[in-house]
């Protein structure tokens, strides 16, 4: 074994050797002063050789935080949506009515090639950004927290105003969002008159209608770009692919480039997590994100030579969600029996032991952020601990009778309760597993069925085909986009240029199929309205309506909030030390690699 | 060479019955291993009819005894829903079971007849068939079933058998085909013929018992064939979760259990494994036997 374990280690140290070239000086391992960085894109299974570096195709080889760079890299905040590290911008200023931001770029900011990064580039960014529709660059009439205007003060000063139409108090988080690209490279894929297009596809009419139609047609343009050779902005850039593994070396032009500790980073190739469990428990990667894995597995994990796992805060909870145009769902009080009946603490055990925290009760929001935003109403709501005598007596007042054991539909019909989840969520499936045990002895039959993909299933949940199915929630931290999950699209209140408008059950999505109406403390309340209001209103307009909208949720149970996530993130400290512990640094938006964001602070050190 | 024998057994009055039953005693006395065959691949039959029986419709799970390792109570561990391995085993042998038993069906019953009709048809039909035959036989099995996977859940076993039965045929054809025709130049089918009796009569009681030991044989192989490919199937994850089935336990230990990485997960991988392997063994040593009792050059020995 210590034989075979010698020569894997010659052999990737000779690997090392082989792929150090560009005159990049290697010092693998644990050597001081840079070596070799291992991790994986936990967004992106599957390593495409042939797809360019590039950050909007689907398959590109472009890995954001390492050779793409971010206007700048977003928290995720407890209650805060526009708090971010400076990416390639330093420092910016938000107008305190959001009316604009005013971004200052890194001064010493270069492109991989030795040419500046300019306040023209980042305008640039924004136009390809318009072509695949972002939250802050959208070309949809109305859309909540679009820009108005894009200005180019100086050379490193980029002004960008809100249109205050409809305006959003997460626009600066949308301009953040944006990956910056370099107009000298990219040029092509925008045409000249592209700005006077924007202009025109503002208006109304048949011209603007155009004028929305052709830019979106660049967005094809744009996924199929393939730059000649990677330039990159940020600390290190694409040397090669292979099936295997991709390569980046270190980019001497770097703005931050003394502090980045590795001379090069390697993603491995991998397909399913128990890949990535493998490659974690030898010990092999660096870094990894959030990967679901069970106990055992965890334990073996964490026994690897330098291994850490820090938990941090993921603004995502799962739910169980009904469509309540079926029978029983209709009725409150099934919902309500099955809330009693379902011991979260159980699905979470089985289900996501190390990624999650069994919700202590449904309010629409992780716990962790109802705390920092209704933490007196938190208390309040009726936290649905198990209890079965509960159960009985609410699905009797639904109508429901018990025959031989079994709980029958008021008409006397058999009732079976059908879980659907996507077959390759693992976490998901084993919770429904666990759910239908728990609910058969309960005297509630069910069945669990699963969908080919995600994409599907959302597609088949949204038209109405499934009883009860998972629903990710609570996406934080805009109390908007919090509550939007349930109250939303999806229990059909559509919210077009600022106005909410409510389709009933089975139309326009709406496939929850809600009362238009809820009565909270004595008083009815519109859900998808109030929620409507959360995409305006500041933070302190937003709590009271937030409290009426979490015992809402509590009271009617659109879904029952199960569980809430964890963000793991797995590290390994015998290459490098330096890791955050701070709960802030660890929120990080979506897409965004947190190792390239924390290698490029100079947070990350080399072991000496 | 046992196209001589057969028909008389066939034909036989009920001392020669006797006798043949005497032989498949002594047959599987002569190896014992035999005998284990033959009792493996009765335990799996009664296991599949009977086995489900004995659990209650939804097995009984424990969240504190999540991917347990063998134990006294759990034989085989537990899987990651705190359930026993054994009695997953055993829940899914009626899937597994039926589903080979109906392929197994369909592959002799439609490779039987046609390599039957053609050897002996000769001719045009012959021509028509075999080229179906050799195109049916051009068509790769599991990338087909991968597609079918996407618009087909194969929640049921026989839906399942259906399709691999209709995938397995052609083989059988083919060989029946080339027995077929080199055994209607025999003398005892041109006996058969200058006495005037039918077709049916020659095809049924004259050829037929010729070739059932071959075609039991090709049975007893299509069935561990089909469980391959159903548990291939099931193990590749394109294929609805929810069956009770041998190749779920698989995909489920690998990917959802992390057996490759932690021990405790051992248990359950190997116990459907270990199942397919004894099935295997069992139906491999009962071909051993039925060779040597329908063999006359073997039993002679």
């Amino acid at each position: 074994m210590k034989r075979l374990a010698a020569v894997v280690t010659l052999a990737s140290l000779a690997a090392v050797t082989a792929c150090s070239g560009g005159g990049t000086t290697n010092q693998s391992g644990s050597g001081g002063g840079g070596g070799l960085f291992t991790t994986i894109d936990v967004n992106r299974p599957g390593l495409e050789p042939s797809a360019p570096a590039n950050p909007y195709a689907p398959k590109g080889n472009s890995f954001v935080g390492y050779n793409a760079m971010n206007i700048a890299w977003v928290n995720n905040h407890l209650t805060d949506p526009n708090q971010a590290l400076p990416g390639i911008a330093a420092s910016w200023e938000i107008a305190p009515d959001n009316s604009s931001i005013t971004l200052k770029l890194q001064p010493n900011a270069k492109w991989s090639d030795g040419k500046s990064v300019t306040a023209e580039d980042v305008r640039f960014s924004i136009g390809v950004a318009y072509t695949q529709g972002s939250t802050a660059f959208s070309t949809t009439p109305g859309a909540a927290g679009a820009a108005a205007e894009v200005t180019v003060v100086d050379n490193t000063t980029v002004k960008i105003t809100q249109d205050m139409a409809n305006p959003s108090p997460k626009f600066a988080r949308g301009v953040f969002d944006t990956i910056v690209l370099p107009a000298h490279v990219w040029s092509s894929v925008l045409p000249a008159d592209f700005w006077d297009k924007l202009k025109a596809s503002r208006g109304e009419g048949a011209d603007a209608e155009k004028a929305r139609e052709e830019i979106l047609a660049l967005g094809a343009k744009v996924l199929a770009f393939a730059p000649p050779k990677d330039v990159s902005a940020g600390p290190f850039v694409l040397e090669r692919v292979n099936p295997g593994e991709a390569l980046l070396v270190k980019n001497k032009n770097f703005f931050n480039a003394a502090n980045v500790a590795p001379s090069q980073v390697k993603f491995l190739n991998y397909t399913g997590n128990e890949q990535i469990w493998n490659y974690l428990s030898s010990g092999k990667l660096d870094h990894s994100g959030f990967v679901a894995a069970p106990t055992d597995v965890m334990n073996r994990i964490k026994a690897a030579p330098g291994s850490e796992v820090i938990k941090g805060y993921s603004p995502v909870a799962v739910g169980l969600a009904f469509n309540q145009s079926k029978k029983p769902y209709d009725n409150v009080h099934v919902r309500r029996g099955l809330a009693y009946l379902i011991n979260r603490e159980e699905v979470t055990k089985v289900a996501s032991p190390e990624g999650g925290t069994a919700a202590t009760t449904t309010s629409g929001i992780h716990q962790k952020a109802a705390q920092a935003w209704i933490p007196e109403t938190v208390g309040e709501l009726e936290p649905y601990k198990t209890d079965v005598a509960k159960a009985e007596e609410e699905f009797k007042a639904a109508g429901l009778t018990k025959k031989d054991g079994k709980w029958t539909l008021a008409d006397g019909k058999p009732w079976k309760m059908s879980m659907h989840a996507p077959s390759g969520f693992s976490d998901w499936l084993s919770a429904q597993e666990n759910i239908k045990s728990q609910l058969i002895k309960a005297g509630v039959d069910a069945e669990v069925v699963t969908t080919t993909d995600y994409p599907l299933y959302l597609e088949e949940l949204a038209a109405g085909k499934y009883d009860a199915g998972f629903w990710l929630m609570a996406l934080g931290p805009a109390p908007y986009d919090i509550f939007q999950r349930l109250y939303g699209a999806s229990n059909g209140w559509a919210n077009v240029a600022g106005k909410v408008s409510h389709s009933p059950a089975g139309k326009s999505g709406n496939w929850m199929g809600g009362a238009e109406e809820i009565e909270v403390d004595g008083a009815k309340i519109n859900p998808g309205e109030l929620t409507g209001k959360l995409n305006s209103s500041t933070a302190d307009e937003a709590k009271p309506i937030m409290a009426q909208l979490a015992k809402a949720a509590n009271q009617d149970l659109p879904v029952i909030q199960l569980w809430d996530y964890v963000n793991n993130q797995f590290v390994n400290n015998s290459r490098f030390t330096g890791w955050p512990h701070d709960d802030e640094i660890l929120r990080s938006g979506a897409k965004v690699l947190l190792s390239g964001v924390w290698i490029q602070t100079g947070m990350i050190k080399a072991k000496k | 060479m046992s196209a001589t024998l057969i028909p008389e057994a066939a034909s036989a009055t009920g001392t020669i019955r006797r006798n043949f039953w005497r032989g498949v005693w002594r047959v599987m006395k002569r190896k014992p291993s035999r005998m284990a065959g033959v009792i493996i691949c009765a335990g799996f039959a009664f296991m599949g009819v009977f086995g489900p029986m004995f659990y209650p419709g939804n097995l009984p799970g424990d969240a504190n005894q999540i991917t347990q390792p063998p134990s006294w109570a759990h034989w085989f561990g537990t899987d990651p829903q705190g359930r026993d391995v054994l009695a997953l085993v055993i829940t899914g042998s009626r899937y597994v079971l039926l589903c080979a038993a109906v392929t197994a069906v369909i592959t002799v019953v439609v490779g039987t007849s046609l390599g039957l009709f053609s050897g002996f048809k000769r001719g045009r039909w012959d021509t028509v068939l075999m080229r179906i035959t050799d195109m049916k036989l051009t068509i790769p099995g599991l990338p087909l079933l991968l597609v079918l996977a996407t618009v087909w859940k194969f929640g049921s076993p026989i839906q399942m058998g259906l399709v691999l039965g209709l995938l397995g045929w052609g083989g059988v054809a083919r060989a029946v085909r080339a027995q077929t025709l080199s055994l209607r130049e025999r003398g005892f089918i041109e006996a058969a013929r200058g006495l005037g009796l039918s077709t049916r009569h020659i095809v049924s009681r004259e050829l037929l018992p010729s070739m059932a030991p071959y075609i039991a044989m090709n049975m007893l192989i299509s069935v561990t064939g089909a469980v391959y490919a159903q548990v291939g199937l099931f193990f590749l994850g394109v294929l609805p979760y929810e069956s009770d089935n041998w190749g779920v336990m698989l995909n489920l230990a690998v990917f959802q259990a992390g057996a490759m990485i932690q021990p405790n997960a051992l248990g359950y991988l190997m116990a459907p494994l270990l199942a397919i392997l004894l099935l295997t063994l069992g139906i491999v040593l009962v071909v051993d036997a039925m060779d040597e009792i329908f063999n006359p050059r073997l039993r002679e020995e």
